[in-house]
């Protein structure tokens, strides 16, 4: 009798228990969830709400006409206002799955009588599918491990700087909202895989298709999720769980992605997407092969035909490769997709790829500033995952290899490997702690065995261990612990430093230290826009280097020649050309192209380095790929670039250096020095006695870091 | 690398001068058809010069009908690494080939020549040459070789066979076209070996599907991806793309070398495996603390592994936070913006 009460108190006080743990799961989740949004929040506390860098102005451009003239209007929109002459296609040239989303938010706050601005939506747009993801982490880490590392995860990945660097307020990317998409759709299709369910299928058909809308990335899914299968056929754990998730999500996705017009029948024609097809077709050959083994019970019989079949099927599907590549049905791969493959290749052919900084490989020091301890957690977190393998930790394992190679080979693409170093390192954190939490507890409690599912193996283990050597196991425990929550402490630190310091200025406003540690704010990028605006013709065109050409369609409202949508790469040429040519060359070029204001950028007096004389070897790289007379040797000096007196002779007067250094030559910018000493090379400038011929100077903003210059009519014609 | 002559090498010319027959000198023809001989004979399309051929070459009158290229060359030099004079041989090379395989016609009237210092020391003097390496171009319109001819400067030598084609098409009439560089492996070589691979891939693919291979264990497979960890974050890709080396040689003190690259941004190839490594090991021990270090039964070997792991782990982690302060810090943020 005694024992039944006992029993039933314990069981009483378990469910208990079970509820406090419910409980301060959705407490720590609540709290993860704010985290995230609001550990982004620092650029608008800094700062102000405003849209940041180059390529977010752009979106911010397209969700402003989206939200005041309608979804058609968008989709159909032809823009004349960039590539002048040419003009965009805007519906069908973009991903827009990120400006619809911002428009629904606003139309939905909207609808709520929250009477907001459509930029405060789009600043908090990236913050906001942060939160969200930490919410799709929790559920892939309970899905992978159990529910400690999900929490884990969650937490991990709210403060991750790898993916903080694209997803503060006001960094209004496509990659914002795509990890988010990106991981939901990883999670429900292991989801898929792991139950066999239609609807979670389904699910993850539409996750995907929200990816493609969404990013350019869409095309890493639909790499990786057929390879796994292809794994999982290979180690023999083919089922028809499989077989159903994976028909679902491809078919079904595929049909949607099709509604994209950006990605059009990309699914059927591009040699990037036929590795999926490929493994669709080879499911279909598994399972009649499956069905055929059940029908015939004679195993020699079985054999023959198994050789035969799948001699036809291979051959069938090279043939049909062959033929589809050669007849140009099947696009080959792009270069992109080449660079990741072979990441030379970038180097070598295409410079306009290899001229982003963000394209370029990466060394440690950047993955140790994005990842911090989860770098070093992540072998563990492999090691925990080979040690209880399933369908799902295959895929967090292929996922998380795949994805650091890439992040290897170009930065940008840290972020895509982020959220799977978040869930590995999670479930080394979580099976770590849990272990060893458990010793110190069985010391306490020595009949109890602690509460909580999953590691049974290893509870037994360390139980077989006990017996001996129960007092230092415990000491060790307890010292492995305060390690690990001071290692965990370090990355809470540096997660915030990171992202208060580096992750969290605009770029377009800049900010220095002043002499005496204060904060100084140059706010130079904008008071030119605003000047293009309110003092040049509406008609005007202005030609800069792509970088610019977003910001001043969308700030100044005038058209641009190129703009960041790199794709056209001879306009570009013309563009580098000209700017690397001699200025009655230029004149030439600029009259061909209509331009009536040129824009350049300057950091010789605030020594702000990423300016236009720093990319300058690019444009006459990219200039010089498609018009030969621009030869690179031609602006080195034994191979070596400057802009002192020793700089060669055709870098001393092309267009760029006049632009650059026009009246550099009669200021002195630091004390010291002789006039035009240019701070950001830390050199006195060769040509001080700039005269230009078919230019004037038009506008030079408070600190020289932006200088337009309007392009005079010929001589005899006023 | 100064070169000696003697007085002798002059009257040698002279000599020889006087001993051509004059007839033979005026048929220019008969000397470009010998020319066009001597190269198909040669087996990489370079002409052997020697005193007297170039001898010949003078006496036939201007305008010549064709250009020379002569690539200057001292086998006594090969050994000195400071000129690389292999290497330039061999760019000089390939620089003919690429010219031969662009301009396959027979008639080509630029003709490439090499010429060596030990038995032809009076045609260096005739050329004027001092220092190797020298090239040179020697147009139809040159009567004093010396004079005349263009020299290629060291920026030509720079970029090798690209700058050498450079310098050529300025310099005369001719086109180059793009230089074609032999891969590691001939056409034959590599379709025998995919025939090879492809014979071999079957009984593999074989031996797999019977099962029980290295492939079948799991271990390879984390060690396979330990491996591709520890390739990614040690920044292999960084040194292969932008072909770091793995030291640099310490310009205060050349005979130093530097392993730890101290500025931002930039890394070297043993700085990363080295870092690599940590980032690998601290992993690696964490989980062998924890999952098979509790089966050891014996408390010595624990708390020697235990502590052993944990001094490991501190100077692993130390080390990377040194460097990591030397190497980025927020210098290269602030720096970024305003240097």
């Amino acid at each position: 009798m005694e024992k039944a009460t006992d029993l039933f108190s314990l069981k009483s006080l378990k469910l208990k228990t079970k509820q406090q743990e419910l409980l301060l799961r959705i407490s720590i989740l609540g709290l993860v969830y704010i985290l995230a949004f609001i550990t982004r929040l620092f650029s608008v506390l800094r700062y102000e709400s405003m849209i940041h860098e180059f390529d977010p102005y752009f979106n911010y451009r397209t969700t402003l006409y989206l939200t005041q003239k309608g979804f058609y209007d968008f989709w159909n929109w032809f823009d004349s206002e960039s590539w002048y002459p040419l003009g965009r296609i805007i519906g069908g040239t973009l991903y827009p799955g990120l400006m619809v989303t911002a428009a629904f938010i606003y139309w939905t706050l909207r609808f709520l009588r929250f009477a907001v601005h459509i930029r405060e939506v789009c600043v908090l747009t990236a913050p906001f599918f942060a939160s969200n993801t930490t919410l799709v982490a929790y559920f892939f880490g309970k899905e992978l491990w159990d529910s400690g590392a999900g929490l884990v995860a969650a937490a991990l990945i709210a403060i991750c700087p790898g993916y903080i660097s694209r997803s503060v307020a006001g960094s209004y990317d496509n990659e914002g909202v795509a990890i988010f998409a990106l991981l939901l759709t990883f999670y429900l299709f292991v989801k898929a895989v792991k139950t066999g369910s239609l609807a979670w299928s389904l699910a993850s058909a539409f996750g995907y298709f929200y990816m493609v809308s969404a990013w350019g990335g869409y095309v890493f899914i639909i790499n990786l999720i057929p390879l796994y299968v292809l794994v999982l056929l290979v180690v023999g754990r083919y089922s028809m769980r499989l077989y159903v998730a994976y028909n679902c999500m491809y078919i079904l996705g595929m049909l949607l992605a099709m509604q994209i017009r950006f990605v059009g029948f990309q699914h059927v024609q591009s040699g990037e997407h036929m590795a999926a097809m490929g493994v669709f077709f080879l499911m279909q050959v598994f399972y009649f092969l499956d069905w055929l083994k059940h029908l015939l019970n004679d195993q020699k019989l079985f054999q023959a035909f198994l050789r035969i079949t799948l001699t036809c099927a291979i051959s069938v599907g090279a043939i049909a490769l062959g033929v589809g590549t050669a007849s140009g049905y099947i696009s080959p791969w792009t270069g992109r997709f080449y660079s990741l493959l072979d990441p030379t290749y970038a180097k070598d052919h295409i410079p306009i790829i290899a001229s982003v900084s963000e394209h370029q490989p990466t060394a440690w020091s950047s993955f140790m500033f994005d990842f911090h301890i989860l770098l070093i957690l992540f072998p563990a977190g492999l090691y925990f995952c080979f040690k209880r393998l399933s369908d799902a930790t295959i895929f967090i394992v292929m996922y998380g290899l795949t994805s650091m190679y890439f992040a290897g080979v170009m930065v940008r693409l840290i972020l895509v490997a982020t959220p799977a170093v978040c869930l590995i390192s999670a479930i080394a954190v979580s099976a770590t702690i849990k272990n060893l939490s458990q010793l110190v507890r069985t010391k306490a409690k020595p009949t109890q065995g602690g509460s909580g599912k999953g590691t049974t193996s290893t509870k037994a283990s360390s139980k077989g261990a006990l017996d001996h050597s129960l007092p230092y196991q415990r000491n060790g425990a307890i010292a492995l612990l305060v390690g690990a929550f001071y290692l965990l402490t370090r990355y809470a630190i540096h997660c915030t430093w990171v992202t208060s310091e580096a992750y969290s200025s605009p770029s377009i406003v800049l900010a220095a230290r002043g002499a005496h540690g204060n904060r100084v704010i140059f706010d130079d990028y904008r008071e030119a826009y605003y000047w293009l605006r309110q003092n040049t013709p509406q008609d005007a065109k202005v030609m800069s280097w792509w970088d610019y050409g977003y910001q001043i369609t969308a700030m100044g409202n005038r058209t641009v020649i190129v703009d960041n949508n790199t794709w056209n790469n001879t306009h570009i040429a013309t563009v580098g050309r000209a700017m690397s040519s001699y200025e009655d060359e230029a004149y030439e070029i600029m009259r061909s192209l209509d331009v009536d204001y040129v824009l350049v950028v300057f950091g010789g007096v605030t020594g702000y380095s990423s300016d236009d004389i720093n990319k300058f070897l690019w444009m006459v790289r990219i200039g010089g790929g498609v018009f030969p007379v621009i030869k690179e040797p031609d602006y080195l000096v034994n191979g070596e670039y400057r802009v002192d007196k020793g700089a060669a002779p055709k870098m001393l007067n092309c267009l760029m250096y006049k632009l650059s250094y026009y009246r550099f030559g009669e200021l002195t910018t630091e004390y010291g020095q002789p006039p035009g000493y240019d701070r950001a090379r830390g050199v006195e400038i060769g040509n001080k006695d700039i005269k230009l011929e078919y230019l004037e100077e038009a506008f030079t903003t408070s600190n020289w870091i932006v200088r337009i210059y309007k392009v005079k009519p010929p001589k005899n014609r006023w | 690398m100064a070169i000696s002559y003697n007085t002798i090498s002059f009257l040698f010319i002279i000599v020889v001068l006087l001993l051509v027959p004059i007839n033979h000198s005026l048929n220019s023809d008969d000397l470009v058809s010998e020319l066009t001989i001597l190269r198909a004979r040669s087996t990489t399309s370079v002409i052997h010069l020697s005193n007297i051929l170039l001898i010949r070459m003078l006496l036939v009158p201007v305008p010549r009908p064709f250009t020379l290229l002569v690539f200057f060359d001292s086998q006594k030099l090969h050994s000195d690494s400071e000129i690389s004079l292999p290497t330039l041989k061999n760019e000089f090379l390939i620089l003919t080939s690429s010219f031969h395989a662009n301009n396959p016609a027979n008639n080509n009237k630029l003709f490439f020549f090499e010429i060596e210092f030990q038995e032809s020391r009076a045609s260096f003097a005739l050329f004027g040459v001092k220092s190797l390496p020298h090239g040179c171009l020697v147009s139809p319109f040159a009567t004093d070789f010396e004079r005349d001819s263009s020299q290629m400067e060291s920026s030509d030598f720079s970029r090798h066979a690209e700058s050498m084609a450079e310098f050529v098409e300025a310099k005369s009439k001719h086109t180059v076209g793009p230089i074609h560089r032999p891969g590691f492996i001939s056409k034959k070589q590599k379709m025998s070996i995919i025939a090879q691979a492809l014979i071999l891939s079957l009984f593999l693919l074989k031996k797999i599907v019977s099962g029980n291979t290295l492939l079948h264990n799991k271990n390879t497979w984390m060690v396979g991806s330990i491996f591709v960890y520890f390739f990614s974050v040690s920044g292999t890709m960084y040194n292969i793309i932008n072909k770091i080396p793995i030291a640099m040689v310490d310009t205060d003190d050349p005979g130093k070398l530097v392993y730890f690259y101290d500025g931002s941004g930039m890394q070297l190839g043993a700085e990363g495996f080295t870092i690599g490594f940590f980032y690998t090991i601290f992993g690696l021990l964490l989980a062998f603390i924890t999952r098979v270090l509790v089966h050891e039964k014996n408390r010595n070997i624990q708390r020697l592994v235990m502590f052993l792991a944990i001094f490991v782990s501190f100077r692993a982690v130390k080390k990377v936070f040194t460097c990591i302060t030397g190497n980025l810090g927020l210098v290269i943020y602030m720096g970024e913006l305003f240097g």
